[in-house]
């Protein structure tokens, strides 16, 4: 890549993923609409939304405390650039160390954890019921989704280098398959969808983690949502699906890959209802387990014997 | 137990009554002094037994009554105890809630609106009145008249959620309290759950109500009976029709007034295209308690042709305002049955996939099936009415137990369920749904030819109770007419205010997610529970329509003025 196209690709990257991120949330919002019979909003509506959140005032509780429930946030947003930062470098402009598939499964967790920190520092009685369902979910899709790697990285030969993963499409296989539904359902979990809103259950605690945040710190953590919803789809593009080109049909394709994935997502959104943490907890230890483990065993046998559909 | 066993069981407590009356055969009026009512509830209670609906209290003259109302649901036989209250200094009366929570709340009124005190009962906090309501002041006493001041002449704003007075506070501060409420997300009416928890399961649950009270009790008596029926109406948008009818029929009765054939048919068509849209409304909302929000959208909008067949019918979405003393006041015309059948049949087509949609999903399945449960004896001790009930093996059901506009005529059936869970009351209502369809299409069918209204001269002294089976359960409504006209005395229980208090029975130790789709399962309407009570009166001011008519002219004008614009004058226009 050039000089110019580079600097040019450090200065539009942040600012481009968070504009994606809105528009994939305008996505999200019309579809949902579309599916219940309603209108939906126009396109700038997150847009609107993140501006007028911006300024509104800051309310912090009074048993809060001040500097996690301040910083929480940032951190989240901050991790969850850093992992789209990580795939665009893959896609778009490689270099020498873009990080591997570890680094990215750190990252995929900071948004969690922030919203953890940040929910258990407001002391409010709702968000600490929010924090406990959002601590056992993590407990409960994190193993699956780390399995799931795990059977990326046998399909792969045993490469955990993001940039030579995303050259191949093990969802291409028996094994692969198992495994790209599993971390299908785990981003699920992971963005804070039905069925797995639990955390934020608006009807059960009242927006849960995010009920004591208010101003442009709820816009913070509404942009790192949305963020979320361009990174971790396209991650998994990158792990399952054989990547993202930047020119001609691999382009169409590879946002055909991510549009496939965004509207699988919304559809299990739209067609289920919120399940409590123990069936959540319960669904990705036993049976995202079984499925992941009969995965593996698939992808070791296939691997040691040279076939590829397993 | 027909009808006779009845009148023999209750003269087994003869010596403990003063006089035993029975105008209608369904109607039976006990009276007893308040010193034997302990003893006689017990009876009609635990060894009859009778269903409890209400209570009402009265300030006669020369002593308080309090009415002990019931239902014999095999034979729909109403009975009334009235029991007298001589000392009016100190009135005092045994309480009945400790072998009956089901009269917990109504006691806790009464207490609240005449000033009776019930000896024992186990929590004697205030009901429906403010935190800062002064002592010692009953709004329903005939002497409360003079609006009141506090002594400190202070004016505290509600809603107040954590009350200063050490005996309102229900739950120590040491144990961790999910607040649902006053405002909350799950909710469109104030009110105010307390759940105790522990980790993620409720271990106690408090309830408060009565944040937007309106006064309809205190209202009505100051309405001709003819206005009533507009009144009440407007105590809940939804059972904007069995409202109405309840207490029409209390008063008919009082009149000895029969209405014409083909105003009981219309009536039977307004009512359950009322079931209809309520039922529907309420699977949305169970959809969306859980998160379901493509079923709560979808069921809303198959709700809308049923609102637009009530507005071609009566000319209102809700709020119908048809039935009246004698009759209704608008017929339904001949030439748009065809167009009510036609609709009929699309609202089935869909009604039927939306329930096989419902009850096939197996996430649902797993959401509300075992989850919050009210067991037949529960739902017994609780006196609930309704799809509450029948979800927990209790048939009951005013339209076949106490046949009332043309139900008796139609062919259709009460549907129950045993389990009393969540998924349960869910398929009471999707079911009902359909029997209503049929008795709409049945009721079209055999509309008799004829006049929709006869003429009522004059409401005689008396008194009378009225039911009807509105879609929450059976709405109740007593009036006494003293020869004039206005009633003396209008008592009306909503059902959610015996479905409401059930959540005790129900919710603890379930988790707190399945607790909010608990609370939503019998269908809570909170504007039907809170209808009484005044609350003008610690406020001096009392804004009447021109005055808020003025001052929200008055801000007009300001807001242009602050921004400049220019004044504008009617001659201008």
């Amino acid at each position: 890549m050039s000089v110019p196209l580079n600097i040019l690709f450090w200065v539009v990257v942040i600012p481009g993923t968070v504009i994606l991120g809105l528009v994939a949330c305008w996505i999200v919002r019309k579809v949902s609409a579309l599916v219940q019979w309603r209108v939906g909003p126009p396109l700038c509506q997150p847009l609107y939304d993140i501006m007028k959140l911006m300024g509104k005032e800051i309310l912090v509780p009074q048993d809060a405390q001040r500097t996690v429930f301040m910083a929480a946030p940032l951190v989240g947003l901050a991790g969850v650039l850093l992992l789209s930062m990580m795939l665009w470098r893959i896609t778009v402009a490689q270099t020498a160390f873009i990080g591997d598939i570890i680094v990215a499964i750190y990252l995929m967790v900071l948004p969690s954890l922030a919203l953890i920190l940040g929910s258990s520092a407001s002391g409010s009685p709702h968000a600490a019921i929010g924090t406990s369902r959002e601590m056992k979910l993590v407990m409960g899709y994190e193993l699956s989704l780390v399995l799931a790697f795990i059977v990326v990285i046998i399909k792969t030969g045993g490469q955990l280098d993001l940039a030579t993963i995303a050259q191949q499409a093990p969802a291409l296989s028996i094994s692969g398959m198992l495994a790209f539904l599993v971390a299908l359902l785990c981003v699920q979990a992971k963005l804070g969808f039905v069925p797995f809103d639990i955390a934020e259950a608006e009807t059960e605690v009242a927006g849960g983690v995010l009920i004591e945040y208010s101003g442009a710190l709820l816009a913070v953590w509404k942009v790192m949502h949305a963020v979320m919803l361009v990174a971790l789809p396209l991650f998994l593009v990158t792990v399952f699906l054989g990547g993202f080109g930047t020119t001609g049909w691999s382009l169409v394709w590879g946002i055909g890959k991510y549009v496939l994935i965004v509207v699988l997502l919304i559809l299990i959104k739209n067609t289920n209802p919120r399940v409590r943490i123990d069936q959540a907890m319960k669904f990705f230890w036993f049976y995202c387990g079984i499925a992941l483990v009969a995965a593996i065993i698939l992808a070791t046998i296939g691997s040691y014997y040279g076939i590829g559909w397993l | 137990m027909n009808q006779e066993e009845l009148n023999n069981k209750l003269s087994e407590i003869k010596d403990k009554l003063i006089a035993v009356e029975q105008p209608a055969d369904s109607r039976i009026y006990l009276t007893c002094e308040a010193e034997n009512s302990y003893a006689v509830n017990k009876f009609l209670f635990e060894d009859v037994p009778l269903r409890f609906v209400i209570a009402t209290g009265i300030d006669s003259d020369d002593c308080f009554e309090i009415l002990y109302h019931y239902a014999y649901d095999e034979t729909g036989c109403m009975v009334t105890l009235k029991a007298f209250i001589r000392d009016r200094e100190n009135p005092a009366i045994e309480s009945i809630a400790p072998f009956m929570p089901a009269a917990e709340w109504i006691e806790r009124e009464i207490h609240d609106i005449l000033g009776i005190e019930f000896k024992n009962h186990p929590d004697m906090r205030r009901l429906i009145l403010a935190d800062d309501w002064p002592e010692g002041i009953y709004p329903l006493r005939k002497d409360a008249k003079k609006p009141v001041k506090r002594p400190d002449g202070e004016v505290c704003s509600r809603p107040i959620v954590q009350s200063q007075s050490p005996a309102r506070r229900t739950v120590e501060l040491s144990k961790p309290v999910v607040a649902v409420g006053p405002f909350h997300p799950l909710q469109e009416e104030m009110e105010f759950f307390q759940l105790t928890v522990d980790g993620e399961i409720v271990t106690d649950i408090d309830m408060r109500i009565s944040y937007n009270h309106r006064g309809i009790e205190k209202i009505s008596e100051s309405l001709q009976f003819d206005q009533v029926p507009f009144l009440v109406s407007r105590i809940c948008g939804i059972c904007s029709a069995s409202h109405p009818l309840a207490y029409v029929q209390a008063v008919e009765d009082i009149a000895g007034v029969q209405p014409p054939e083909r105003a009981l048919y219309v009536r039977t068509i307004i009512n359950e295209l009322e079931r209809i849209h309520s039922h529907v409304l309420w699977v949305g909302l169970a959809g969306h308690f859980i998160g379901y929000d493509t079923v709560f959208m979808w069921a809303w909008k198959y709700r809308e042709p049923v609102l637009d067949l009530l507005e071609e019918i009566t000319g209102n979405r809700n709020n119908y305002g048809n039935v009246k003393v004698g009759g209704c006041r608008e017929d339904i015309p001949d030439e748009l049955t065809p167009k009510i059948l036609k609709e009929l049949d699309k609202i089935e087509k869909k009604m039927e996939m939306l329930t096989k949609a419902v009850l096939d999903d197996p996430i649902l399945h797993a959401r509300l099936k075992g989850v919050g449960i009210l067991t037949r004896e529960a739902a017994v001790d609780y006196a609930v009415t309704g799809p509450t009930a029948r979800g927990s093996d209790v048939g009951i059901d005013v339209r076949r137990d106490d046949p009332y506009a043309a139900y008796g005529a139609l062919d259709w059936n009460v549907i129950t369920q045993t389990e009393g869970d969540v998924f349960a009351k869910a398929v009471v209502r999707l079911l009902e749904t359909f029997e209503s369809i049929k008795i709409v299409r049945q009721a079209l069918k055999n509309l008799p030819d004829g006049p929709v209204t006869t003429e009522v001269k004059e409401i005689p002294p008396g008194e009378a109770v009225g039911h009807a089976e509105a879609p929450r359960g059976e709405t109740f409504h007593y009036v006494r007419s003293d020869g004039g006209n206005r009633p003396v005395r209008h008592k009306v229980r909503a059902p959610s205010y015996v479905n409401v208090p059930s959540f005790r029975a129900s919710c603890i130790g379930q988790h707190i997610a399945d607790v909010t789709i608990t609370l939503a399962a019998v269908d809570p309407c909170y504007s039907c529970t809170e209808r009484l009570a005044v609350v003008d009166q610690h406020k001096n001011v009392i804004h009447d329509y021109d005055t808020l008519l003025r001052l929200s002219r008055e801000k007009t004008a300001r807001i242009k003025k602050e921004m400049g614009a220019p004044e504008l004058k009617m001659e201008d226009l």
